[in-house]
């Protein structure tokens, strides 16, 4: 993984040192919340429901042991003993005061961890699929050039003050497991021969005007990405809104132009730059780059395990996880490990210090020091041995990780809602985990495959609710809180927004009526193997809509 | 904070909440003058009173932050449009782990 030099050390330090002294300033009086905001914002720090929010910066979601285990040390001395993880693979402290912020910054930087641009109208932290490096089905390791555009966006100054925050992801591979088409700007390493380069999306999102982002230019050279995505700022900032924050994102500048006309802005930009202010990205800088990701020394291996499938006959529990929490390594003999923070009754996201320390133990022990955050809140563990996959599995079911349900209904994306979010209009935890218990017999969610559920608390949409499968949404209706049920959105390379089916449901509505839709989903797909999306798709909203309204 | 506040009539009792600046923790005037973490404790404000204890309240700013005005009823029961949200933050252990 990448490791700091001294100017970035260097740099994070001072941006500590900076942050305390505002901080004493604000305690004392001396500098008032208006002024500090901008300032604290700069840092992460958010003043939400109960208790200011840290956002910790996990670049592209890859963490250390050593890092993991200085998150569950801040969650141990500065929290309640949990942290939570996000859909932008960031974590975030709920309970963390002003006064000891200054100190978790200092701790954060000795393991090179920091929170600048995780909050604020800046280009904010940029996101991968969280099997790069290990996906069978990837080009190339999409993290090195996650790492180019983190150094390039950093700090940048003429992207520090843009109309909105602004979100990048990345992905390598065919299938999109990095939701690239509902960012402002979404990249696909592409190659073609020998040569790689970037299909460019630009102006998706969710929130309160979700729109699936539009292919700017099917091709941009590696060399040239960042002149590129340079191009694409500046148009944005020059005319993206200032006006009104709510049609302040590139989308809304993307939608109000028009596609070809923001394409031929966009290009036209490109062209008009001059050979002084490009940027050198040189082959060499690019391998250099490249070197901090090389693949672990994985032995040799074949490809099946012994001591795996005696492990699967023995333990049926086991068995099953094997079946929904591996996915296929590009080398023979190891496989990625999902690590499940969706166990029943929990906070989807959540991890406790000691289970955070589980699992960099694990790291360490079985997986090459390689630990990553998915946007779908759970961790992974990249590259495990087969044979080693059974120690792994008891050590994370004897920490209560062993849920089974990777992209199952109960692993669901859910934002944390009114429980501690002060632009939420409604809970979004309870109702996601009443929704998990009709759902808790772990036969009963592996007959239903595959299927996605988003809920979010407001129509900031941060649970993501348009892109799920099935979508919950929660509103405020005169102090009651309903939750409005879509239908069809999917976040993956054939990304769809999903439609709201009808009124909203009072909240202990909602599991029957979840339950009722999947229920007429196994009732009408053409076998198991039919996942829900594809018979959603098939047959129509109208059915599932029917069948979610039905009486009890 | 909140993205909308309703306002208040001046006769509409009302509660002066906000939080701690060094903690962030939701807090609430007391009746003599303090800030409280128990929600129980508030004092009831009308009129110019309750407008001066929000004046001074938002001179504190290196005690409290964002002191705004809260419905209640005369005695005290949160209520109104807000009392969904402001009852979260009066009870943080409802808060999923809050109670951690």
């Amino acid at each position: 993984m990448y490791r700091y030099d001294q100017f970035d050390a260097q740099i994070v330090r001072e941006r500590v040192a900076q942050f305390r002294g505002q901080v004493a300033r604000r305690l004392s009086g001396d500098l008032l919340e208006d002024e500090f905001k901008p300032l604290r914002l700069q840092n992460g720090v958010y003043l939400q429901l109960h208790a200011y929010m840290l956002r910790i910066a996990i670049p592209y979601g890859q963490l250390s042991p050593r890092q993991l285990r200085r998150l569950a040390e801040i969650a141990r001395d500065y929290d309640k003993g949990y942290g939570h993880f996000t859909t932008r693979q960031n974590i975030q402290f709920n309970w963390v005061a002003l006064k000891d912020i200054p100190d978790v910054l200092e701790k954060l930087a000795e393991v090179e961890m920091h929170a600048i641009q995780t909050s604020g109208n800046c280009i904010r932290n940029t996101t991968t699929d969280h099997y790069a490096g290990a996906a069978q089905d990837e080009v190339l390791d999409p993290r090195a050039w996650c790492e180019i555009i983190r150094q390039w966006s950093t700090f940048h100054p003429e992207f520090a003050f843009l109309p909105r925050k602004f979100k990048i992801a990345v992905t390598a591979a065919e299938h999109d497991r990095a939701a690239i088409r509902v960012h402002d700007v979404g990249l696909h390493i592409r190659k073609r021969g020998d040569e790689v380069g970037f299909e460019v999306h630009v102006g998706g999102g969710q929130g309160r005007t979700p729109h699936i982002a539009a292919l700017v230019n099917p091709f941009v050279p590696e060399d040239r990405i960042l002149d590129y995505l340079e191009a694409i700022m500046r148009v944005y900032n020059r005319y993206g809104r200032r006006d009104n924050k709510y049609k302040a994102r590139i989308k809304i500048l993307v939608s109000e132009l028009g596609e070809a006309e923001y394409i031929r802005q966009v290009e036209e930009e490109f062209a008009a730059q001059r050979p002084d202010e490009k940027i050198d990205l040189p082959a060499e800088e690019i391998a250099r780059i490249h070197a901090y990701f090389a693949p672990p020394p994985l032995a040799e291996k074949s490809a099946g395990s012994k001591l795996l499938d005696a492990a699967k006959v023995a333990d049926p529990a086991f068995a099953r996880w094997t079946r929904t929490n591996l996915h296929p390594h590009k080398t023979p003999g190891y496989a990625s490990v999902t690590v499940s923070l969706k166990p029943l009754g929990v906070a989807p996201g959540d991890a406790t210090d000691a289970q955070m320390e589980v699992v960099a133990d694990l790291a360490e022990q079985y997986g090459y020091g390689d630990i990553r955050v998915s946007h779908a809140q759970n961790l992974i563990l990249p590259h495990v041995a087969l044979d080693d996959l059974p120690a792994v599995y008891a050590a994370l079911d004897a920490a209560g990780l062993g849920a089974a349900n990777e992209s199952r209904i109960t692993d669901m994306i859910v934002c944390p809602g009114l429980d501690f979010c002060n632009l939420a209009n409604a809970r979004s935890i309870p109702v996601a985990l009443e929704v998990q218990k009709i759902f808790a017999d772990p036969a009963y969610e592996e007959d239903i495959g595959k299927l996605h559920i988003n809920v979010s608390g407001c129509i900031n949409a941060c649970g993501h609710h348009h892109v799920g499968h099935i979508g919950i949404l929660g509103v405020d209706r005169k102090g009651e809180e309903f939750y409005q049920i879509l239908l069809g959105g999917r976040a993956d390379e054939k990304a769809a927004l999903g439609e709201i089916v009808g009124p909203g449901l009072r909240a202990d509505d909602v599991p029957g009526a979840i339950h009722r839709v999947v229920e007429y989903y196994r009732a009408q797909r053409t076998s198991p193997a039919e996942k829900f999306i594809d018979t959603l798709e098939r047959l129509g909203h109208q059915p599932f809509q029917d069948a979610l309204y039905a009486a009890d | 904070m909140t993205s909308v506040r309703p306002k208040l009539k001046p006769e509409t009792p009302k509660a002066i909440t906000g939080w701690a600046t060094a903690t962030g923790r939701s807090v609430w005037l007391a009746a003599d003058g303090s800030w409280t973490e128990d929600a129980r404790q508030l004092a009831v404000f009308i009129g110019d009173e309750a407008e001066a204890r929000l004046a001074a309240s938002m001179k504190q700013e290196g005690v409290v932050t964002d002191p705004y005005f809260m419905e209640v009823t005369e005695t005290g029961e949160i209520t109104g449009r807000e009392t969904l949200r402001e009852s979260m933050r009066a009870n943080p252990s409802l808060a999923h782990g809050g109670a951690a």
